[in-house]
């Protein structure tokens, strides 16, 4: 499903050159929930953030089913973003002046291959599943940390993406709503057959994940099931 | 840009709007609501002054048309036929002569220096609204001897003192008072006094009136010659089209319309206020237009990672500029509608109470096209000052705005 060949990214600091990424090349399949683990500054943000289209590579290539990510315009890459991808930030990054059912509905209200009552009907289901149907009006900021980061879950999977990516999502969370938010992600992913990255360094969610890359220095140092690299 | 993306954006201004800073947007609106009472009063109050010396002018002074003594003429000769002649005139709704004398007038201990203008009384009422200003008695007949109406400078107060007038004054005449009238060719009469008017234009107000016939006892001889002819014109016909009739019939008088007096007396004053009401509108503009851009500059700034989350999510940056656009559009609508609340407010008050100097009256003078384009104005100037700063928000990479 997804190729990645030779992926580097390099950031100059002045006469410093800094590889956050030096020529990583792995393959996702569908379905998967994939753990990309590592210390501080391994990289993983970065391999999160390439992968997802959130920022250019220096070098390399990004295949997803056929495209290849690289080629693309700004626009077809914002058109992939709404279109095929769903993400999850750590800090739930919710529009803080709509409501929760806005904040859900707003990616869907952006296809075009959606009417307003199947956005409505979705965002209703979606809202279901996570809890929080009963707080469907109420703003971010009058939700708990654990329900807006379910929120945000919501309006990554409200466009049902064909990957959905979550940058440590559980970093400002405590350890019973952080494993609320995994079950949740489980739960996706067994039941829809989602395909889940998700950057983490905390060791107790490598039980969720099928498979685990751990990055060091910007490299692959281990790929494989719980630990059991290739 | 489809609708979608516009309803979008839409929903991201407005919910932005009602749930955001609420005292930044009432602070923003009442700002452009303040510059536009601004762009809008000083034109509107010069114009209103303008309007009302040009009125007061047509109205006191020189009608629509103005007939004056030829090149080498000290009067306008054979006035009977010649204003004959006007009356008949298609486009003419009356015409009537003038003629004024210095004269002094002395009233009880008191002397003044005064213009006497003569009048025919019921002619004048279809030029002139003098009739309809008299405060005390009544306005003069056609056939009125040895009476005189009087303005309110100058039959003055009782009240106060003759050190303490403003202006020099007959010290408090009341109808039916005797004053007299002394004549520059040495014609003196005691004149009763009929009534005192206040118009508000100085000239006519330091002015005494008495008929035409009574003018010519004073000069010792029939008074077919005047200073000048006024003519009113009828509705619909132009002060151009009677001035060429006049021209056309065979008036070898200098005739001149409204126009083309108030263009040399008037021109220069309003060549000044205009440079006053440029100066006005450009900072007005300027001042929300900076405005504008510092708030929607801030916004932008301070939301730089929303932004930047916004298009992770696959919101094109196009949505993401219209939004700030529809922001500042919003904006501006509330505050021009304010702003035309505020000037419809004083436009009311000022009607109901003029600027009053003791030469002119003034308020406010609006035109539906002078709110309108001001109003298109303000808008635009806005609406750039809003998408400067949100285009260049918007055209920001994501790993840029993120990091913010």
């Amino acid at each position: 499903m997804i190729e990645i060949t030779e992926l580097r990214k390099i950031y100059r600091m002045g006469d410093v050159q800094v590889n956050a990424l030096d020529g990583v090349t792995i393959e996702i399949t569908k379905g998967e929930f994939l753990g990309i683990m590592g210390a501080s500054g391994s990289g993983k943000t970065t391999l999160l953030h390439l992968l997802g289209l959130l920022d250019e590579p220096s070098f390399g290539r990004i295949v997803i089913e056929g495209t290849d990510l690289c080629n693309l315009t700004d626009f077809e890459k914002t058109m992939f973003r709404l279109y095929k991808f769903g993400y999850v930030f750590q800090d739930y990054a919710l529009v803080p002046d709509l409501t929760v059912m806005e904040n859900i509905s707003l990616p869907a209200m952006l296809r075009k291959d959606r009417a307003d009552q199947q956005i409505l009907d979705d965002s209703h289901d979606i809202l279901k599943k996570i809890g929080l149907f009963d707080r469907r009006n109420h703003l971010p900021r009058e939700l708990s940390g654990g329900q807006q980061q379910r929120v945000s879950i919501a309006r990554a999977m409200v466009n049902k993406p064909e990957i959905l990516f979550a940058d440590e999502p559980c970093a400002n969370l405590d350890s019973e709503n952080s494993r609320m938010v995994l079950d949740l992600f489980r739960e996706i992913n067994e039941e829809m057959a989602q395909t889940i990255v998700m950057v983490s360094h905390e060791p107790w969610h490598q039980e969720y994940f099928h498979r685990i890359i751990r990055l060091g220095d910007g490299k692959v140092i281990s790929d494989g099931i719980n630990g059991h690299g290739k | 840009m489809g609708k979608k993306e516009l309803k979008v954006a839409f929903l991201l201004a407005l919910r932005s709007l009602q749930r955001g800073s609420r005292s930044s947007v009432i602070l923003t609106v009442l700002i452009i609501g303040m510059c536009f009472t601004n762009m809008i009063f000083l034109p509107a109050l010069f114009n209103g002054i303008g309007k009302s010396i040009s009125q007061q002018v047509i109205d006191y002074e020189i009608g629509n048309v103005l007939v004056s003594p030829k090149s080498g003429d000290r009067y306008v000769y054979n006035v009977d036929a010649t204003l004959d002649l006007i009356n008949s005139m298609p486009g003419v709704e009356r015409a009537t002569p003038h003629f004024s004398k210095g004269a002094t007038l002395k009233y009880r201990q008191r002397v003044l220096g005064a213009t006497v203008r003569s009048i025919s009384p019921n002619d004048e009422k279809l030029i002139s609204p003098l009739y309809t200003k008299m405060i005390a008695g009544s306005y003069l007949g056609n056939d009125d001897v040895g009476e005189v109406i009087i303005g309110k400078p100058v039959a003055g107060d009782p009240t106060i003192k003759r050190e303490d007038e403003f202006q020099p004054s007959l010290g408090g005449v009341r109808v039916g008072d005797s004053i007299t009238i002394e004549y520059g060719n040495g014609y003196s009469k005691e004149y009763r006094v009929k009534g005192i008017y206040y118009t508000g234009w100085a000239t006519s107000d330091s002015a005494v009136y008495v008929t035409r016939t009574d003018m010519a006892l004073s000069q010792g001889k029939p008074l077919d010659y005047a200073d000048s002819i006024l003519i009113k014109t009828k509705p619909g016909y132009s002060e151009k089209f009677v001035k060429n009739e006049l021209i056309q019939y065979g008036v070898t008088q200098k005739v001149q319309t409204t126009r083309d007096l108030l263009d040399k007396t008037m021109g220069r004053i309003m060549q000044s206020f205009a440079i006053m009401n440029m100066v006005s509108l450009v900072v007005s503009i300027v001042i929300t237009t900076v405005v504008l851009f510092i708030i929607i500059t801030i916004k932008t700034l301070s939301s730089r990672r929303q932004i930047g989350i916004l298009k992770a999510i696959g919101v094109d940056r196009e949505v993401i500029m219209h939004n700030y656009g529809f922001q500042v559009i919003i904006l501006s609508i509330l505050g021009i509608v304010l702003g035309l609340t505020l000037t419809m407010i004083l436009s009311v008050y000022m009607q109901a109470n003029p600027i009053v100097t003791p030469d002119w009256s003034a308020s406010l003078y609006l035109t539906p096209m002078d709110l309108v384009s001001n109003s298109l104005i303000l808008f635009a100037a806005s609406v750039i000052a809003g998408y400067v700063p949100a285009y260049q928000v918007s055209r920001e990479d994501i790993q840029s705005s993120m990091r913010s």
